[in-house]
């Protein structure tokens, strides 16, 4: 027990310190004492530091050292204490589970759900068309409280919301003003605020609400898996031409025969032969050649259809386009925070 | 003179047919052209036969459903080798028809026809007015024929006579095929009559019949 406890303290002070060092040179003695297992002196040396000037930082480090070494002497109820106070200070303060022994993370959580605190309060980077979209805001608050959460750094508070909560809570805000419109861009802070009785704790999130055009759409010059079809076909070849001409022909020639006056002899067909002749070359010759392009009906009313359709598109698009121009693109970007006053 | 005159006037045609507008080519329906004739005539007997040639100028307008077509033909005939006849003559056909289209291919025609023989007493100079059907087929494109038959009405003659209701009969072939996008119109028309007349000397009708074969070929310009 004794040499897990001593592994515990020497990963866990580092994680919990992160990159500010201690200034205090008692409490800096005191954690070498802890890190040598030498409780009684950390102790001591712990509750003297307490004592003197310290910063919140170091005030924070020293309950720290306090809390681990309760820990490491087995009172827990001196423990939890201890790390109540650490919470005050410190309320973002995370254990790592994997690095951190089930001992002291039990008492961190029986801390954590004796005293009221706001932690974890998250607001979402985001952008969104003005009342089309919303601004999601989470928090924890680590006691059944009555919890309001509020806007504040333009000309009146919002108050977004008003919950008796415990634990995990989520929000969406679509950062409107009560008239609807978009909140003004500047700088704004969410306030939760938790309350229990005479007991209460708030945590701020500073934001950047900032405004743009909202993009329009471009008009279509084709609808999306739709092409055009040709208005004209070239029919297939056919000897139609020549079998009309043929027909013709022959028409003309038993035509001459047929009507020629019986006692004027036999009737001359060199002209009807010419004429029917060179009918029957231009048929041949129209039936060798490509056919002439025809108009392909179907496919003039399906290119009438997609223009309409397209115009109609458009016309959507542009309706769309000039409300677009009336509405403002919002950005909501957190920034860096101070931590949790109680 | 005449040389030069003739250049000008082949010059003005290569402008107009160069220069005018395929489009506007394309939206008329006239067009103006001279005709090479050639035809067979008959009359009285297989004993009076006579062939020639000669030439004429043909033209033609179409507005929407009507359409006129009109030529002037002067032929020379002669008699052929182991006809009784004896003298060539020419003969000056003027034909004029009016169209109109009814549905489909076919068309109503009336219009006349006025032949005029030249020395007069060598043939029957013909006077008469037709009407009949024209059915007319695009067999390709710029390429069109067209199938016409009727009758004369009214017929007249230099040396008179009658002819029935029904005895005067003509039929018609024609052609047209269109070159240089429209501009030119290669034409061949081919045109049979025949006329069932009669002469009544005393003795009771006597059949005089006429017969005539003949076959043109033109250029036009088209409008």
């Amino acid at each position: 027990m004794r040499h897990s406890l001593l592994l515990v303290s020497a990963l866990l002070v580092p994680a919990v310190v992160g990159a500010q060092d201690v200034q205090n040179a008692t409490l800096r003695r005191a954690r070498a004492a802890y890190d040598n297992l030498d409780y009684r002196q950390a102790l001591s040396l712990a509750q003297t530091a307490q004592r003197e000037r310290l910063n919140g930082f170091d005030r924070a480090r020293a309950y720290e050292v306090l809390a681990l070494t309760y820990s490491a002497m087995d009172s827990i109820l001196k423990a939890v204490g201890a790390f109540k106070e650490v919470i005050l200070l410190e309320p973002e303060l995370e254990l790592d589970p994997n690095r951190t022994s089930p001992k002291v993370l039990s008492a961190f959580q029986v801390a954590l759900t004796q005293v009221l605190v706001v932690r974890q309060l998250r607001v979402d980077s985001t952008d969104f068309v003005g009342g089309q979209g919303a601004v999601a805001i989470r928090y924890t608050v680590t006691q059944p409280a009555r919890v309001v959460t509020r806007v504040t750094g333009g000309q009146a508070p919002i108050k977004l919301d008003s919950v008796a909560a415990n634990g995990q809570v989520n929000l969406r805000w679509p950062a409107r003003l009560a008239s609807g419109d978009p909140i003004p861009p500047g700088t704004y802070t969410v306030v939760v605020e938790a309350t229990v009785g005479q007991n209460s704790f708030s945590a701020s999130q500073p934001i950047r609400v900032t405004h743009g055009a909202v993009d329009t759409l471009p008009l279509l010059v084709s609808l999306p898996g739709y092409e055009y079809l040709p208005e004209t076909e070239v029919p297939p070849k056919s000897w139609k031409p020549m079998g009309l001409a043929l027909v013709y022909s022959g028409i003309a020639i038993a035509g001459t025969s047929a009507l020629s006056q019986g006692d004027l002899g036999s009737a001359s067909l060199r002209e009807a032969g010419v004429i029917g002749g060179g009918l029957m070359v231009a048929g041949f010759v129209v039936m060798l050649r490509k056919p002439a392009p025809q108009p392909a009906r179907g496919n003039i009313l399906y290119n009438r259809l997609l223009r309409e359709q397209l115009t109609r598109r458009n016309a959507e698009i542009a309706q769309d386009n000039v409300r677009r121009r009336q509405q403002v693109a919002l950005r909501v970007v957190p920034l860096p925070r101070a931590g949790g006053v109680r | 003179m005449n040389r030069r005159l003739g250049g000008w006037a082949v010059s003005a045609m290569a402008v107009v047919l160069t220069a005018y507008p395929a489009n506007r080519l394309s939206a008329q329906h006239g067009s103006v052209g001279v005709q090479l004739a050639f035809g067979d005539y008959r009359e009285v007997s297989s004993d009076l036969h006579y062939r020639g040639g000669g030439g004429g100028v043909a033209a033609s307008f179409t507005y929407k459903k009507l359409g006129i077509e009109g030529s002037v033909l002067g032929l020379t005939y002669d008699p052929v080798a182991g006809s009784s006849a004896t003298a060539s003559f020419k003969a000056t056909q003027l034909d004029v028809r009016v169209r109109y289209y009814i549905a489909g291919p076919v068309s109503a025609e009336v219009g006349f026809v006025n032949r005029k023989m030249k020395p007069e007493f060598e043939a029957q100079s013909v006077g008469a007015v037709r009407a009949g059907a024209r059915m007319s087929y695009p067999l390709g494109p710029g390429v069109n024929m067209g199938l016409r038959a009727g009758m004369l009405f009214g017929s007249k003659f230099s040396g008179g006579g009658t002819v029935s209701g029904v005895g005067a009969l003509e039929l018609g072939l024609n052609m047209a095929v269109d070159a240089l996008r429209g501009r030119l119109r290669l034409t061949g028309d081919y045109d049979f009559q025949r006329i069932a007349r009669t002469t009544n000397g005393g003795g009771g009708d006597v059949p005089v019949p006429i017969q005539q074969a003949m076959g043109r070929i033109g250029l036009a310009v088209a409008f």
